[in-house]
């Protein structure tokens, strides 16, 4: 997937109502990529083998 | 030199709380040995928020009164306490380390501190942290905190004042809250002891939330001792919290007797051994892990594969959580958060979903893992921290690419999250220091609701270590 740039970072932000200025909007892409990037790399652990249970205090055996 | 102030002033709460029983220190002198230290010190430190300097003292002479008839409040009768910022105090400026919340004072007092203050506890005051407890603030508000050891270099965060003002000795203990880390951290940096409750064990109600899924309230102390003394008065069930947990509290303290013999301990091996490990803090953990096999516990290597995804996977779960809560002070307020606040949750709230239920579902696999392992030992060990605090500078540098930020955000962040992730107690007590004098420490993660194990092997390693008692330079007289 092509690394998003900050007129893409721009765009989604106002798509959420977000104000942005250029500044943030670099330093955001460098971050959201790195998430991008980080989340991604999941793909390869047996994500579907486990179910999302819901944390609760007393769930442990 | 040491003075018997200072000697008063690092005395542990659960020592001076006896003092006091006995009558050979008053409430007031205690309070007023705190009042003069952070006099002399908070202004290079800023631990401090705010200082209650003339409600401390009056509930130090009412303490005292109350002695001299033999009134006991409880365990912390006349016992000096602060709590981080993020936890509410009635009629008290509670500001959660943002200038958003500069004129927040609410009606209610957290359920915590309402319980640390009917246990007799006097609160001294509100601690510095990072804003909104999310760490990677740049400017703070409220001042630079700065760690005893070297004030150039970093406390640790978020509950960054927490640390500072119970290694420093500018009260008896102190509360933080621990996200992914924020109880560990600062403890770690700053030479404290830092416990992250079960998740579910302590009440969160009157605590600024960062992700609520995680977040937990935990003492930071000299000892861990203290540690299981502040425990065992603020855990338990809170109507207000439906998340807290029925089960009963252990006596904490009296479980420290236990040790560590025949205790089983899996040494991670991702974190000591990994490459973000610098050698000095590989090399004092591997002797702190020998030190424990000398007292009988059994030591093994373990292999936690998804560990190294940790960072990447709790930083999206987190950071969403809070974009969500922040989104529309994001909207609306944008130039009051400080710079680095802000791009961390625009960043996270603009994750797509599908990514973000892909770090959901890792959290499940990666909190199976550790729960496998602990079915097989009593704890995990690992380093606190991959390194000892680091510069302040480290924080403020730009951030230049992914790769960078990746590096930055998420690796350290996989030695402190794993247990956040699955919801495990775990503790942070000082193993060492650096050739450069500052702190290095180990990190012991138990079974749900097992702190009483996580603080026996603690405290049995506190004991045979002997860097009780070290005091930062800083805060040296």
């Amino acid at each position: 997937m092509a690394d998003l740039g900050p007129d893409d970072v721009l765009r989604l932000a106002a798509s959420l109502s977000l104000p942005l200025n250029g500044e943030d909007a670099t330093e955001i892409a460098h971050r959201l990529n790195a998430f991008l990037d980080a989340l991604a790399a999941l793909d390869a652990l047996p994500l579907e083998r486990v179910e999302l249970w819901p944390t609760r205090p007393d769930g442990y055996a | 030199m040491s003075t018997a102030a200072d000697d008063l002033a690092f005395a542990g709460a659960a020592r001076q709380a006896s003092l006091i029983r006995e009558k050979r220190i008053s409430p007031v002198e205690l309070v007023t040995t705190y009042l003069d230290r952070i006099g002399r010190l908070d202004g290079r430190l800023r631990a401090f928020i705010t200082v209650c300097s003339e409600s401390a003292l009056a509930e130090a002479e009412r303490a005292q009164a109350e002695a001299a008839t033999g009134a006991w409040r409880g365990p912390l009768h006349g016992i000096p306490f602060a709590v981080k910022d993020q936890l509410d105090t009635a009629g008290i400026l509670t500001t959660s380390g943002s200038a958003l919340l500069k004129g927040n004072v609410p009606s209610e007092d957290s359920t915590v501190v309402a319980k640390l203050r009917a246990a007799g506890g006097i609160l001294m005051g509100k601690l510095n942290l990072t804003e909104f407890a999310l760490g990677g603030t740049l400017r703070f508000p409220y001042g630079q905190p700065r760690n005893p050891w070297n004030p150039e270099h970093d406390p640790g965060g978020s509950s960054s004042g927490s640390g500072i003002a119970a290694a420093a000795a500018l009260c008896s203990l102190t509360l933080g809250e621990d996200t992914g880390g924020s109880v560990r951290s600062p403890a770690s940096y700053c030479g404290a002891v830092g416990l992250r409750p079960t998740w579910g064990r302590v009440s969160r109600h009157g605590c600024f939330p960062a992700a609520w899924s995680m977040d937990q309230v935990g003492p930071l102390t000299r000892t861990v001792e203290d540690t299981a003394l502040v425990l065992a008065l603020i855990a338990g069930y809170d109507a207000k919290d439906p998340t807290t947990s029925r089960r009963a509290v252990p006596d904490y303290r009296a479980a420290l007797a236990a040790g560590v013999k025949g205790l089983r301990i899996a040494v991670i091996t991702e974190l000591v051994d990994g490459a973000d490990t610098q050698a000095e803090v590989r090399e004092g953990v591997r002797e702190a892990a020998r030190g424990l096999a000398t007292l009988g516990a059994r030591l093994e290597d373990i292999s936690l594969p998804l560990i190294p995804h940790a960072g990447g996977v709790f930083m999206a779960l987190c950071d969403s959580e809070a974009a969500g809560r922040h989104k529309l002070w994001l909207a609306t307020r944008p130039e009051e958060y400080d710079v680095g606040t802000r791009r961390r949750l625009v960043a996270a709230g603009l994750i797509p979903a599908v990514p973000l239920h892909r770090a959901a579902r890792a959290r499940a696999l990666i909190r199976e893992q550790i729960l496998e392992a602990l079915g097989k030992f009593d704890l995990l060990l690992a380093p606190t921290s991959p390194h000892p605090a680091p510069a302040i500078t480290f924080h403020t540098a730009p951030v230049t690419g992914k790769e960078e930020a990746a590096r930055r955000f998420f690796g350290r962040r996989s030695y402190t999250t794993p247990a956040s992730l699955a919801g495990v107690p775990a503790i942070s007590v000082p193993c060492g220091f650096t050739a450069a004098g500052l702190p290095i420490a180990l990190q012991l993660m138990g079974r749900p609701f097992a702190e009483s194990t996580v603080l026996a092997a603690a405290g049995a390693w506190e004991n045979a270590a002997g860097l009780v008692g070290r005091r930062p330079p800083l805060a040296a007289s």
